[in-house]
């Protein structure tokens, strides 16, 4: 490839700055976590740490029950997005490769299911689960959130799906391989970045949730999950909001952390997808 | 490329199975069968988790059903009452009309910058494509209720960083400004604040979805003198237009419904400056405790958007047809 | 109103002792029957510090052998819809602390004990009405009061040295203070545009209201000739420091901004002084209080009383003795205690002697003479959840025509109050 170092110039100036923009209010957040509660409204605002504290970790570590809401959230959000990863990519693979009687109809559903405004299935969903006895039970949330990033998993796997030339599975198949042994070997890895994506997406909205976690979990406090813990650093005269930015930061990194375990898989798939290709 | 596809249910193009297969009785009922197994799990899901609670929300827009209702049952039916109560309603119009423009503005700006942003990434060396990816995952990644805590301070009147950083370049009128006392104000800093969480998503959607390109093609264009935007708009995205289209649909479907960081920062207001139908819906169903107006409500919303994308099921479904 | 708690640091360890609680209750089913009746108390967070739960409780639990009460720290954000869902569930919490605003939407959905036959039996005669009153619907007492704050102005001592004044006691002597504290990189006063707890105050001490009842229907009163005075005085004195004109005192948090040591005055509750202490040290001994001034010098300003009622739900399976934990926590002994302990005003006035010589404390019991309450009905929780009071204020702060944008105020309120 040719490329002038002017134009790699430009490029990497515009990067930077896609990176300032997107970093920045994060970057506020972090830094705010390191602030003494002193500094955090300051009249001239410092950029830079500099009087760095980690008391506010201290106050979010040593709140009570951080760990024990941490495994709730993750244990909540985890099973979810599995839960809807396994039963999303079934769907997608009949959708995008099969042909079958309703196939419109299905895919309309899909689309429907995602426009839900889930707000408003609140009172419904309290109801259902008040008589079914399924308040204060992690498992409804998890269904709940399992169902928020199903639809949108389908829809997404769908379009990787088809993204992925169908020639590659024949060829393979002609090589010998059954039809799983070809999605496993040849779609799979194609599709890793889509699966990357969408796993993540749907982590974070599991795992950012606030409304369902708060109404569904009434009695048993040991159930609640993050965010509902989350705004516990607030009192009569507002929040602390050190505690709540070290918290949110603690919170944050997890989704991190997937992204970087699932960052180097995805670049060898796309690598690898692009030899086979 | 995704229209080229001619296929059929068993699979093989080839007569000579092979032994691998041996055991498939051509297209039998199992292998007929097949697609509605893989689709099972999806539609009683959804059956239970969705399609039920809907239908209770149904049945609440059709009740009267406030909080009295919720904590003794015994709800009485009103049939359209609820409906009519809303629809009657001028104040329901211009909100409707809100969220139109609203999500107008957002999802273009959203699919530009994520287009250009994931065009970018494409063109960048290793380090600097991992470092933008990054960002744009902890801009993603951050939560909800940080973000907008963050962006009601950086646009404080007195001690926040834009005002502080725009007295500093010179623009001495935005000493104290009030961006949260206008409406035109308020609506902007929630397009920016929602762009900059949306944008995250669809630019790295984009990306990976650039990279199944395979790369043969853009370098034939390329020796074929077509320059960036040829190639683009040439190559990229006729491949990856039903991306796109999904893509934009789903920004449609997320910016239209977006509710936390609207209530967080604004609650609909200054004025009714940035109310739109699901923070309408949550405002008369939550705060007011009018369950059964906020289902109304709810259930409108639904179908509006719903035929508001209307045009695009039908493109889909076109494209579906070829297949 | 929510109020919420003085001593943050503390209540983070609270919840501990209340989960810690929770935990040994798994056998709660096999001895239900034969054993102790268990009843679960939800407190809010910050009504009691983690050292006046445990002597409550271990009073409670010696006193009451046969009741083993769990109490349980709530969270403020979202507590609305957590409060209803409650209400609604088969298996609720037994004793609910319930801010003094909410009672009457709870009340009129039918899930909470009418607790009318109780009122002697609690020396009821002798609350205090800001309290009593949000807690009464229809003429029936739902609400309990459990204990009540009000504002007062927190000050710098030193500024006030270094400028040669005193606390004032008129508002016009108030005026003048200020004005005379806000130089130098000084804010003279630090009062959010949107503190409408502040406004109210100011429209009572002029004979308004923020709304008013007229024959079946409420009617929004912003735009009454008195309730516009107050407002003027709102933004005459709000004028004199730089707080921001679009925002309440919560964002950015005013003891986070009074910490960083240029401001003269902000109004809070007494136990803001400590989370001020907490953040800058160097504040701890200069801190003051006094009474909102009042138009004369003879009557402090009218304030908001803020506190919380205890309510029985109609769910509870164990109301007899949630009443009797009611009327512990409710009673002369843990009144007293928690009115000291935790600056509060306790919910007797005979009580309001034994609070002990705190200079908060005597200043907010000065205040609370004449304190008052947000309209009562069942829909007032609806207009604090959309405030049009607080965008009315921006309005005017910002430039706006005050009578119109009051009007505009009132229609909304109006609206919401006669909401069936």
């Amino acid at each position: 490839m040719r490329t002038s170092l002017g134009r790699k110039l430009s490029l990497n100036t515009l990067a930077l700055i896609v990176f300032a923009f997107s970093v920045f209010p994060v970057y506020w957040m972090v830094l705010t976590a390191f602030k003494p509660t002193k500094d955090i409204q300051a009249e001239t605002p410092s950029f830079f740490p500099t009087n760095i504290t980690f008391a506010h970790f201290g106050t979010a570590v040593n709140a009570d029950g951080f760990w024990l809401f941490w495994r709730n959230s993750a244990l909540v959000a985890v099973t979810a997005v599995l839960l809807s990863l396994v039963v999303a990519c079934l769907a997608a693979y009949a959708v995008a490769r099969m042909k079958w009687r309703g196939r419109q109809a299905f895919i309309l559903m899909v689309f429907i299911a995602q426009m839900t405004p889930w707000e408003a299935l609140l009172i419904p969903m309290y109801v259902i689960a008040r008589d079914t006895d399924m308040l204060d039970k992690l498992t409804m949330l998890t269904l709940i959130y399992f169902m928020v990033t199903l639809p949108f998993t389908i829809v997404t796997l769908r379009g990787f799906l088809k993204a992925i030339p169908i020639e590659l599975e024949e060829a393979a198949q002609v090589d010998g391989c059954n039809q799983f042994q070809a999605f496993r070997r040849i779609v799979f890895p194609l599709l890793a970045p889509g699966l990357l994506s969408t796993s993540l997406f749907g982590f974070i909205t599991a795992w950012n949730e606030f409304a369902f976690a708060n109404l569904l979990i009434i009695k048993n406090q040991d159930q609640r999950t993050l965010p509902v813990w989350l705004s516990s650093f607030s009192n009569t005269f507002g929040t602390d909001w050190g505690a709540t930015m070290a918290a949110a930061t603690l919170f944050m990194l997890p989704v991190l952390l997937i992204f970087l375990v699932l960052q180097g898989r995805v670049t060898a798939g796309v690598a690898a997808g692009a030899v086979k290709g | 490329m995704a229209v080229t596809h001619v296929e059929t249910p068993e699979t093989p193009v080839a007569p000579h199975a092979g032994p691998p297969a041996a055991g498939r009785r051509g297209p039998a009922l199992p292998v007929r069968l097949l697609p509605y197994l893989l689709i099972a799990p999806t539609v009683l899901g959804t059956a239970y988790l969705l399609v039920y609670p809907l239908i209770r929300n149904l049945v609440i827009s059709f009740q009267k059903f406030g909080i009295a209702q919720l904590i003794r049952g015994g709800a009485d039916f009103v049939g359209f009452d609820n409906y009519r109560q809303i629809l009657s309603d001028r104040m329901f119009w211009s909100v409707v009309l809100r969220t139109f423009v609203f999500t107008a503005i957002n999802v273009t700006l959203i699919m530009v910058l994520a287009t250009l942003v994931a065009l970018l990434i494409g063109a960048l060396g290793k380090g600097m494509r991992l470092a933008v990816m990054g960002g744009l995952v902890v801009a993603w990644a951050i939560p909800v209720i940080a973000a907008t805590t963050v962006f009601q301070w950086l646009f404080q009147s007195q001690l926040g960083v834009v005002n502080w950083v725009l007295v500093a370049l010179g623009f001495e009128q935005f000493d104290g400004y009030a961006w949260f006392a206008n409406g035109t104000s308020t609506f902007a800093i929630i397009v920016v604040l929602i762009v900059w969480q949306s944008v995250p998503f669809a630019a790295l959607t984009l990306y990976a979805a650039m990279t199944t390109v395979p790369k043969e093609l853009h370098e034939s264009a390329q020796i074929d003198g077509a320059g960036g935007v040829k190639t683009f708009t040439l190559i990229t995205f006729p491949i990856l237009r039903p991306m796109f289209g999904l893509i934009f649909c789903l920004e449609v479907i997320w910016v239209f419904k977006c509710f936390v960081q609207i209530w967080a920062i604004s609650q609909g207001g200054p004025g009714n400056a940035t109310l739109t139908l699901p923070v309408y819906a949550y405002q008369v169903a939550q705060s007011l405790n009018r369950y059964d107006l906020g289902a109304a409500i709810s259930m409108v919303t639904v179908l509006i958007l719903a035929v508001a994308l209307l045009a695009y099921f039908r493109q889909m479904f076109k494209e579906e047809g070829e297949l | 109103m929510k109020f919420r708690s003085l001593a943050v640091a503390a209540v983070a360890a609270l919840s501990l002792t209340a989960v810690a609680a929770c935990g040994s209750s798994d056998g709660d089913s096999d001895n239900a029957a034969s054993g102790p009746t268990t009843i679960d108390v939800w407190l809010m967070k910050g009504s009691v510090s983690d050292d006046f739960l445990k002597r409550f409780t271990d009073d409670f639990a010696a006193k009451h052998p046969d009741i083993k009460a769990n109490v349980q720290i709530q969270e403020w954000n979202g507590i609305g819809p957590k409060i209803i869902g409650a209400l609604a569930s088969k298996d609720a919490p037994d004793v609910i602390e319930v801010g003094n605003t909410q009672v009457a939407q709870y009340a009129a959905s039918g899930g909470v004990k009418d607790l009318t036959d109780k009122k002697a039996d609690l020396k009821g005669d002798d609350w205090i009405e800001g309290l009593a009153g949000p807690g009464n619907y229809e003429g029936k007492q739902y609400g309990i009061p459990y204990y009540a704050a009000n504002r007062v102005v927190i000050y710098r001592k030193d500024l006030f040295q270094a400028a040669g004044v005193t606390p004032p006691k008129t508002r016009d002597e108030w005026l003048a203070t200020s004005a005379k504290l806000n130089t130098g990189g000084n804010q003279g006063i630090y009062l959010p545009g949107q503190n409408f707890y502040v406004l109210s105050g100011f429209i009572w001490d002029e004979g308004g209201d923020l709304a008013v009842k007229e024959g079946d229907a409420w009617k929004g009163a912003l735009s009454t000739p008195e309730a516009l005075k107050g407002m003027d005085f709102y933004k005459q004195i709000q004028a004199l420091g730089k707080g921001p004109k679009d925002s309440d005192e919560a964002k950015p948090t005013q003891t986070d901004v009074f910490a960083q040591g240029k401001v003269a005055q902000m109004i809070a509750v007494p136990g803001a002084a400590e989370l001020i202490a907490q953040a800058n040290p160097a504040l701890k001994d200069k801190l003051g209080f006094f009474p909102i001034p009042g138009k004369t010098a003879d009557k402090p300003g009218a304030v908001f009383t803020g506190g919380s009622d205890l309510i029985i739900p109609e769910a509870s399976d164990g109301q007899d003795a949630a009443y009797t934990f009611i009327k512990e926590l409710a009673g002369e002994q843990w009144q007293t205690d928690l009115a000291k302990t935790m600056k509060y005003v306790p919910n007797r006035k005979a009580l309001a002697g034994s609070v002990g010589s705190d200079e908060g404390v005597a200043a907010m019991a000065a205040g609370a003479a004449n304190g008052k309450a947000t309209p009562n009905s069942p829909n007032w929780a609806a207009v604090e959840a959309k405030n049009p009071i607080k965008e009315y204020q921006t309005k005017v702060l910002t430039g706006g025509d005050p009578a119109a944008a009051a009007k505009a105020a009132d229609e909304i309120i109006t609206q919401a109050l006669n909401t069936k």
